[in-house]
């Protein structure tokens, strides 16, 4: 065995280790989603999958609000996700654009409102939505989400990178500003907007405070703010919580496993963007 | 309708407080080829740009036809520019690269596909009508900005140094196919370059743009033979003209002679129309292909670099008194590397010009 090889193996275990770490919590989470909950909680509980009892899945299914859950979480986060990237690319375009006084200034406050910590705001967001009496409702939920800087800065810069002369070959072939936006800039951009539909629509399935905070009736609830419920109506119990957990994340990890690819590319954008 | 095709009157740009264009005055007739040159950065692109509409102009008017275009937007001037970088759209196939116009104007299918397949086969693109432009050769993706401008049968084509993104081999071939789309359309074109083989081979006119001014224009062999004033003389011509500063010494009626101040055993005898003082200071350029090897007296040259292009050789040198010098010799080995030659001028070829710059006549 030469160095090369042993290194190569050393570093490989490393890996695995690491992986193995990661990974536990949530193979914990599914071996204690597969116990009774007696089970759960009895002494001698080890850490190997000994028993594979689904009833704390048929019980959160059938005794909670999960399907009206499912439904409030993939609503927003979806009208979230559109309306996120509509006006985010479209305020990205007339930022690189258009030529207009104030256009420096407002760039700069878009870049500015993406350094104020987002749970600042909850508060004031939180009278706001109380005035406009949207507590427990849908748009309560979506309204302040609207805000996403990083949309407008990543567009922007995909915007900025497209050469002036392809948008004055459009101007030639008769195109406006919204041929110019949908037949071009859009469609050199496919990869990025469905980056930022990603992550947008991630970040909104995985938002818990601020749907917390504003919808206080059950049946208005996300998966998130739901979990806790199971909580309050049930005491403790770990193998449902578990398993409404896992429920939750369900959509999010098929989801990733189909679009793999493009979930790293944006966490990468993103990281890229924020660091 | 009249002849004109493009028509500028007292045009202005300026950039902010630069001033680049400072008054442009020029007609193109209609079916004109028109060639702009001139140094880098002096202003070319921004004419043409001007001309498309695509930079707005700061004073005077531009008038495409008959037509006042000087505030009309880019789409309606009835131009078609094909871009240096050809601008294509990577997104789309070649067929909808070509057809975009047409399909935002709304015009009917059966008349797009029609168009389009037209211009492709004038241009020799029908096999790739289906490919992406990633996917075609430099030349292809050249071509296909020519459909693009063709398809919208504009009344001006505009080009930006439409082949100085190809090989030598391939401009050549792609100036051809110009002349030839040129004869065949028969549309007003301008065309920025800054290969004077372009400008001369494709114009009817030349436009020589320096300082923002147009320095001179006229058909290629008449700024060859007959320039204006000192930069048009050293513009146009490859290698550029020999400029030697001199002295006017005596004249006759119709004749000067002018002595060379940096070898004074030289003087030449010019025909001239207009009689300088003896003592005046000019400027006699002569360009490459008039001064002669001699036997006996001349002006004497140490030649440094020799250009060997086969057909014939440009010999680089210097003067006596230091000034650079090109002379061309037909024929290759001609081994004057290092040596000291003999040159005279053909007297009949020498330009005058004032120190300023102008042309004496
Ligand atoms: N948008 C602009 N803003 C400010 N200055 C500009 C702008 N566009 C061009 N210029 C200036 O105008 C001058 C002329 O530019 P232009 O591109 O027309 O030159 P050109 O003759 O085409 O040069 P080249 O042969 O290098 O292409 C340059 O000095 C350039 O810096
Ligand atoms: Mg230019």
């Amino acid at each position: 065995m030469t160095a090369k090889q042993a290194r190569n193996i050393a570093f490989s275990a490393l890996v695995l280790i690491a992986a193995a770490i990661w990974i536990f919590p949530l193979y914990w989470a599914l071996t204690t989603s597969l116990r009774s909950e007696n089970r759960v909680v009895s002494e001698g509980a080890g850490v190997l999958m000994d028993e594979l009892n689904v009833s704390a899945y048929i019980d959160v299914l059938s005794n909670s609000k999960l399907p009206m859950w499912y439904l409030n979480s993939v609503g927003t986060s979806l009208i979230i996700t559109v309306i996120v990237l509509i006006t985010g690319m479209m305020c990205a375009y007339a930022l690189s654009q258009l030529r207009f006084p104030g256009r420096k200034a407002l760039y700069l406050i878009v870049v500015g409102s993406f350094m104020v910590p987002v749970p600042a705001l909850y508060v004031a967001q939180f009278v706001l939505m109380s005035d406009l009496g949207l507590i427990n409702t849908w748009w309560g939920i979506i309204l302040p989400q609207l805000i996403v800087p990083v949309v407008v800065i990543v567009y922007k810069q995909f915007f900025d990178a497209i050469p002036k002369e392809m948008r004055e070959a459009v101007l030639l072939d008769g195109g406006g500003e919204f041929t110019l936006l949908f037949k071009l800039y859009l469609p050199l951009n496919w990869g990025i907007t469905a980056a930022l539909a990603i992550i947008t629509f991630i970040s909104a399935w995985n938002n818990f405070f601020w749907p917390f905070l504003v919808v206080t009736s059950e049946s208005m609830m996300t998966i998130p703010v739901g979990i806790t419920q199971v909580n309050d109506s049930f005491g403790v119990f770990y193998a449902r919580m578990m398993a409404l957990a896992l429920l939750a994340a369900a959509p999010v990890i098929i989801g990733y496993l189909i679009f793999q690819k493009r979930v790293t590319e944006a966490v990468m954008i993103s990281a890229g963007v924020k660091g | 309708m009249s002849d004109t095709g493009v028509q500028l009157k007292d045009v202005k740009k300026s950039f902010s407080v630069v001033d680049v264009i400072r008054g442009v005055d020029m007609e193109i007739k209609r079916g004109q080829f028109a060639v702009f040159v001139g140094p880098s950065g002096c202003g070319k692109s921004t004419l043409l740009r001007m001309i498309a509409g695509l930079e707005d102009t700061s004073a005077g008017k531009i008038l495409i036809g008959d037509r006042d275009v000087t505030d009309v937007d880019p789409a309606d001037r009835g131009v078609a520019m094909v871009f240096q970088s050809y601008a294509l759209y990577p997104h789309l196939s070649v067929f909808e690269n070509m057809a975009f116009s047409l399909r935002l104007a709304k015009r009917p299918k059966a008349e797009v596909k029609e168009k389009v397949h037209e211009a492709a086969q004038v241009l020799q693109l029908t096999e790739q009508l289906d490919k992406k432009p990633a996917q075609l050769s430099g030349g292809q993706r050249q071509r296909v900005a020519i459909g693009r401008a063709i398809v919208r049968a504009p009344e001006v084509f505009l080009f930006d140094e439409p082949l100085s993104n190809l090989d030598a081999e391939l401009r050549v071939q792609m100036r051809l196919e110009l002349a030839r789309l040129h004869l065949k359309l028969g549309a007003t074109m301008i065309y920025v370059t800054h290969d004077q083989v372009e400008a001369m081979t494709l114009a009817d006119v030349i436009f020589v743009l320096q300082g923002g001014y147009v320095q001179q224009s006229g058909a290629p062999l008449d700024l060859y033979e007959d320039p204006s004033n000192r930069f048009v003389a050293g513009f146009i011509g490859s290698p550029s003209m020999n400029f030697f500063n001199a002295t006017v010494v005596a004249r006759a009626d119709g004749r000067l002679t002018a002595r060379l101040d940096g070898q004074p055993d030289q003087s030449f005898d010019i025909a001239m129309t207009t009689a300088l003082e003896p003592g005046t200071p000019v400027t006699l350029g002569i360009r490459p292909e008039h001064l002669v090897v001699s036997e006996g007296e001349g002006m004497r040259v140490t030649v440094d670099v020799a250009e060997e292009l086969g057909g014939v050789s440009y010999q680089h040198g210097t003067l006596e008194g230091g000034e650079a010098v090109i002379f061309q010799q037909i024929g290759a080995r001609h081994g004057m590397h290092g040596t000291v030659q003999t040159i005279l001028p053909q007297t009949d070829r020498i330009f005058v010009f004032s120190r300023e710059g102008d042309r004496i006549r």
